[in-house]
């Protein structure tokens, strides 16, 4: 009631019309642009140049928010990114965003927010009650309270306290909008646009040096366009526009506006966040939203400023209790009045600035508190000629209001209380510099005894801090340091730059003592705001022994919250520090980590989202795929056809069956062009080969393929594939799908490693070739009218396992191999990646008269598996050559990668599990890849686990399902029935041992 | 990180991929040891400090590197091509 | 065994297929559509092949290529030119040739054989060339490289990744112009990349 009164009440000469407290004239904004808005739901106006802050403060609204955990009304700390308080959600629909600053929103036409943490309504907050538990909710209160039982904890607690907990809600409809991703290089990045940036990027921006400045708002000049100074005889303001045009001339600066640098990486990497159209209702067409910048920097200066501290007092979070440094940001910059009566609470001579500049404006200040013992008396006289009472030595022990500050209650340094009316209180105890993004790197700040603050310590390398951010606070000390700074940074990079002398500046006193808390709070004393840490609750952990700084934030979540501590860390430190009697420094400081602020995922995201998720390689013959209606499946990055369902299939199955019968009786083709494909030359390109595959191939003449494998040099199999021989130092290997890129980084590795000796020429051709395996009895048939007149491809020419260039098409080169995965008579052809399609389309063509079909991947892994060929599932990195029945083709007589560790004891441990066969005891029943063996009988134990079914299908030849897998011994115990065991889904099945190779065993068709 | 591949100039270190300590030499040939090779393949050191150790620019020029690097700093002090520290060993062992 | 091998399939089908066919469309789109910022253009039947020197073979490799092609080696990082015609530096002693016709390399393996291995890679890549007054604003918003005239000019090459995606690309004039050449399976994602990227400039596709 009262706070509503103070809303609309006292207006400064007009009625109470739309901005009631916005000053008759100065500022920053354009005053004739008025916007319209809506603050939950109401319509209010504003000025272009406004933040939804200083708009909302024009019309006298001070209640934005209620707090995390406590449910406090909150209202507007600050007047920039620091702000703890004032988080609104901003628009609606798919757009609507929560946790945003209303100090960092600049207002546009039509902007819709809404306060968030809230029910049902900003003013009665059922929820608030919180704050009369505030003693159950105390530091520690979820370690404590919700410990037991352990079940309540999912059903009950968590969705409790998420309920309760939590701040603005997300949208839940996809993000409309577009993120961008940028790069950016310069010799010279300047952090920050205050004084000190802008002297830094004209001082290396003359010189020619490439510069790039960032500055988070929307308006480049810092404190300048905060406070009333003078700067060479002009405005600060108009001398930092000044500044920006000259740099914007400059061809080799770039100003970014409007972007946070939010993290430092290592060797002059930076990352930031620029709001594109954050400005603007919806971005216009095309226009990103934000972009992400990666910023590579020869050199940085930091000129990042500082942030004022609050005093740590009884009912320091009530709407209308704000730093003074914001105080006069709002007065100066934006021409509002944060309050009609403008108390100042400070231990600093620069608080008293905001005396001078509430009543410049037209407010009252009805008090001045200072902390300290002695003020300097001209600032005494100038206050009490205004009519302000002047407190010296003294402090604010309390506030008072319901919604809003209507009061403070004032204790004096005789210990004497009064109660004074105000509807504003500036609070001044100081400044931090920004000492987050110096110390991204690890790096600690260091205490600064004089200016009572942590300042950067140890820079990360080619970085320099300046001004406020290296807590030099007075304006001529930014001026002349960021020069200095800016002049050796360009220099460092070649150019001859040099600093101009500094423009001289109005006086200025820097006088401070900073008071940490106050000696007897009246109600609770916040030190962090926007998680409710209380001054008691430092207190909490300091008796219950969570006293070293990394313990008290994590016990307390002091500093934890979104805004990083950027206004409660030291506060929180401080008070440990008096509570355990040592120094601030001796307590020391947490580290800060990035991003500075908040970064919306969908910046980090970028195009890499829906279907941009992660790339896509698409198959030669995917235009056929998609057009005769193939069912796609993600292998590693390629989109592969898993299998081409007909009219009338109803399941994948009765589909891969038919594909599978159709390849085992007549013909099939299907697209292996995902192998990785390795073209191998050189004069010692046969030596190469023998030493990094296992098996011989010293052996294999020219126009003949031959299987290989690979082992690592721990002796567990790296890949298999085929090797052909196409000319005397001409090979062309093969490499499955998921490991080509692994066995390619292999190769090299021994080629420029191991034995760099050796004359040997590598080159991917995997992207040049499609390539197709045409399989089954008719497959020669089919491939006779494919390929070109001429070529004899009949069995006695052209025999198992061999190879040779041939044409197709009229004379278009290829590559035909006769291998075989599926067991069957089968041919892979290699035609140019462009010919792809055409090939494709003409195998389906030729094979039409034997019935051909087209099979995908499912049909291609239902056929290996029938042939007992291991592959991804069990070539998984923990099996061996002989774990693979591959053990007899292992070469005898030379070196090769992985030769002698695959002998280790353990690796030949004849108890090690081995690739066998497994069919179903009763027929029909269901195998499970991932079940366990366990012998029959034997209860579920680890130590009763005999292996794993690493793969399984159903096999139209066999009519059943079958499965390969590793089992103890399993060689040995063909015949023998154990259990198939698989918990997970419920599935228990008896099994018989037997070979792996279930169809044609003796290979005859192959051969043929 | 960024990495200055002595062929493409420098790079982030994302077009990079990591295998470590290049200390270690692979003993070849068929009368090497098992107790060797054990060393080469699982023993190395573990540095807070310089260390030389191998990356591979594999979104690059494929060149494998001994890149030269504080572990406490990430400071990188040389960056060569593999191949001509692995020929440099090779010849020095010759001679 | 079987009914005698019958006429080849029509040499119809044999149509090869661009790299960029069903993906990139002709014509203008995005932003200020009259004035594009970005022009595209789908370089398609280029002649592409990858040389790889043999060992201590790299004398003899500029000596014949200069002879009988015509042909200067660049160093790394680099091109080397004579309009459409030229290779490119992709890794150490490797180089990506680069002609105007499929055809234009069909001599290389035999007059290299023994000094190179040369391997026809013109089916193995997509080529765009991007110019247009954002050219250089949108190949920055890709490549982690320093592509200022400071630091990367005409006759510069490199190779690196957008978007995830592996990349040679190398610029052919101040203007900038650029050509990209992309692993033929990844067209499409690049391309993906290469609109979103474009969207904001206009752009028109050749």
């Amino acid at each position: 009631m009262t706070t509503l009164a103070l809303q609309r009440a006292e207006p400064l000469g007009s009625a109470s019309t739309a901005q009631a407290f916005r000053t008759a004239q100065g500022g920053l904004i354009e005053r004739r642009r008025t916007l319209d808005f809506t603050f939950d739901g109401k319509r209010l106006t504003g000025c272009h140049g406004d933040t939804l802050a200083s708009a909302l403060l024009a019309n006298g609204v001070r209640l934005v928010g209620r707090s995390f955990k406590y449910h406090r009304p909150r209202g507007i700390l600050t007047a920039g990114s620091e702000e703890p308080n004032a988080l609104v959600e901003l628009r609606s629909g798919a757009r609507r965003e929560p946790n945003t600053r209303a100090t960092m929103a600049e207002l546009y036409e039509g902007l819709e927010a809404a306060s968030q943490n809230r029910w049902p309504s900003l003013a009665v907050d059922a929820l608030s009650v919180n704050a009369l538990l505030a003693p159950v909710f105390a530091a520690g209160f979820y370690y404590k309270t919700f410990m037991w039982p352990a079940s309540l904890w999912e059903k009950l607690y968590e969705p409790m306290i998420r309920r309760a907990a939590g701040l603005g809600r997300a949208a839940d409809a996809p993000d409309p909008d577009i993120y961008d991703r940028a790069h950016a290089h310069c010799d010279v990045l300047v952090i920050g646009g205050g004084p000190a940036g802008l002297s830094a990027a004209l001082a290396a921006g003359r010189s020619g040096a490439r510069v790039i400045l960032v500055d988070e708002d929307f308006v480049t000049g810092g404190r300048l366009l905060a406070e009333r100074r003078e700067i060479g005889g002009e405005s600060g303001a108009a001398w930092a526009a000044r500044a920006v045009a000259e740099l914007q001339s400059l061809p080799e600066v770039r100003i970014l506006s409007r972007t946070t640098l939010f993290g430092v990486y290592d060797h002059g990497s930076y990352g930031a966040v620029e709001r594109v159209s954050d400005h603007v209702a919806v971005p216009a067409a095309h226009a990103p939203r934000q972009r992400l910048w990666r910023i590579v920097a020869k050199r940085a200066v930091l000129a990042a400023g500082a942030l004022e501290r609050p005093h740590v007092f009884g009912g320091n979070d009530r709407p209308g209790v704000m730093l003074a440094g914001a105080v006069r940001t709002y007065l100066n910059r934006y021409g509002v009045l944060p309050g009609r009566r403008v108390a100042v609470f400070t231990s600093s001579d620069d608080g008293w600035r905001t005396v001078a500049d509430v009543l410049a404006a037209g407010g009252t200040v009805p008090a001045v508190i200072d902390t300290r013992a002695s003020v300097p008396p001209q600032l005494r006289r100038m206050a009490e000629a205004a009519g302000a009472r002047v407190v010296v030595g003294g402090y604010v022990a309390g506030t008072k209001g319901h919604l809003g500050l209507t009061a403070i209650q004032v204790v004096d340094g005789y210990d004497s209380t009064e109660t004074i009316a105000c509807d504003c209180l500036a609070m001044a105890n100081g400044w931090n510099p920004v000492v987050h993004l110096d110390s991204h790197l690890s790096r600690r700040p260091v205490w600064n005894e004089a200016i009572h603050a942590f300042v950067p310590g140890p820079l990360p390398s080619g970085m320099r801090a300046v001004g406020a951010a290296a807590g030099l606070f007075s304006l001529s000390g930014c001026l002349e340091s960021g020069a200095r700074a800016g002049a050796e940074a360009a220099t460092d990079c070649g150019f001859a730059a040099s600093a101009e002398p500094a423009p001289a500046t109005d006086p200025e006193s820097e006088g401070h003592i900073p008071l940490w808390r106050v000696p007897r709070p009246k109600g609770k004393a916040f030190a962090d705001f926007q998680n409710d840490v209380a001054a008691t609750d430092v207190e909490l952990a300091h008796r219950e022994g969570f006293r070293a700084v990394e313990l008290l934030k994590r016990y307390t979540t002091l500093g934890m919250a979104t805004d990083q501590g950027k206004t409660s860390n030291l506060a929180g430190l401080s008070i440990m520090a008096e509570l355990t009697g040592q120094s601030i420094p001796s307590v020391g400081t947490t580290v800060f980590r990035p991003p500075f602020t908040p970064v919306a995922i969908g910046a980090f995201a970028g195009h890499h989202r829906g279907k941009d998720f992660r790339a896509t390689r698409y198959v030669p013959s995917h235009a056929w795929a998609e057009e005769n209606g193939g069912v796609f499946v993600e292998t590693g990055l390629w989109l592969r056809p898993a299998y081409f369902p007909k009219a009338g299939e109803t399941d994948w199955l009765e589909t891969v069956v038919r594909e599978v019968e159709t390849v085992r009786a007549r013909v099939g083709v299907c697209d292996v062009t995902t192998l990785g494909k390795i073209d191998i030359q050189g004069r010692d390109a046969l030596a190469f080969i023998e030493r990094v595959c296992a098996n011989p191939f010293a052996t294999l003449p020219v126009g003949k393929a031959r299987y290989a494998v690979l082992l690592r040099e721990d002796g567990f199999v790296l890949d298999d594939g085929t090797i052909a021989r196409l000319a005397e130092t001409h090979y062309v290997m093969t490499a499955s799908t998921a490991n080509a890129a692994k066995v390619m980084q292999h190769l090299e590795f021994c080629r420029q490693w191991l034995w760099p000796e050796l004359d040997v020429q590598l080159a991917s051709v995997s992207e040049q070739w499609a390539q197709y395996a045409v399989a089954g009895p008719r497959a020669r048939d089919t491939l006779r009218r494919v390929i070109d007149p001429g070529f004899d491809i009949g069995n006695e020419a052209f025999p198992f396992l061999a190879c040779a260039d041939v044409t197709v098409g009229g004379g278009i080169p290829a590559r035909l191999f006769r291998i075989s995965f599926s067991g069957e008579l089968a041919y892979e052809l290699a035609v140019p990646a462009a010919y792809g399609d055409a090939a494709w389309r003409a195998l389906m063509q030729a094979g039409l008269p034997y019935g051909i079909t087209a099979y995908g991947s499912e049909a291609l892994s239902v056929m290996r598996i029938e042939k007992g060929h291991a592959a991804g599932a069990e070539i998984n990195g923990q099996t061996t050559a002989r774990d693979l029945g591959l053990g007899g083709m292992l070469a005898k007589k030379k070196d090769y990668v992985g030769r002698l560790m695959k002998e280790r004891p353990a690796l030949t441990d004849p108890d090690r599990p081995m690739l066998v066969g497994f069919r179903p005891v009763e027929p029909g029943a269901r195998l499970r890849a991932g079940a366990h063996f366990l012998a029959l009988g034997a209860a579920p134990s680890l130590e009763a686990d005999e292996g794993v079914m690493t793969s399984v299908a159903y096999s139209p030849s066999l009519k059943s399902w079958i499965g390969i897998g590793l089992i103890r011994r399993g060689p040995e115990r063909h015949g023998e029935r154990v259990r198939a065991y698989d918990p997970v889904r419920d599935a228990d099945v008896e099994v018989e041992i037997c070979s792996p190779v279930f169809v044609d065993p003796k290979e005859e068709k192959l051969r043929v | 990180m960024r990495i200055r591949c002595p062929y493409c100039g420098e790079r982030d270190n994302g077009e990079f991929s990591y295998l470590g300590d290049a200390a270690p030499q692979r003993p070849d040939g068929l009368e090497a040891s098992a107790e060797a090779m054990h060393d080469y393949v699982y023993l190395r050191d573990n540095p807070a400090g310089t260390i030389r150790e191998l990356w591979y620019h594999a979104s690059g020029c494929r060149s494998w590197l001994v890149v030269t690097r504080d572990t406490r700093t990430h400071a990188i002090e040389s960056v060569e091509p593999a191949r001509d520290v692995a020929r440099a060993r090779r010849s020095g062992e010759a001679a | 065994m079987s009914e005698p091998a019958t006429t080849p399939t029509p040499a119809f089908l044999w149509r090869p297929r661009g790299a960029w066919e069903g993906i990139a469309k002709i014509g203008g789109h995005g932003a200020s559509a009259d004035a594009p910022g970005i022009r595209l253009t789908l370089r398609e039947g280029q002649g592409l092949a990858t040389i790889v020197a043999a060992d201590g073979r790299e004398a003899d490799l500029r000596a014949i290529l200069a002879e009988r092609f015509g042909l200067s080696v660049p160093e790394a990082g680099a091109t080397a030119f004579d309009g459409e015609r030229g290779l490119v530096w992709s890794a150490p002693g490797q180089w990506l040739a680069v002609s105007p016709t499929r055809q234009g390399f069909d001599a290389l393996p035999a007059a290299l054989q023994g000094v190179a291995a040369v391997t026809d890679q013109s089916d193995g890549r997509a080529l765009v060339r991007v110019s247009g007054p954002k050219a250089r604003t949108l190949l920055a918003k890709g490549v982690a490289i320093d592509l200022h005239p400071r630091a990367f000019g005409p006759g510069r090459a490199a190779v690196t990744s957008i978007a995830h995606i592996g990349v040679q690309f190398w610029q052919r004039d101040a203007g900038p112009t650029y050509d990209i050449a992309v692993a033929r399976s990844f067209a499409g994602s690049f391309w993906g990349w290469l609109e979103h990227a474009a969207a904001e400039f206009g752009y028109e596709v050749a």
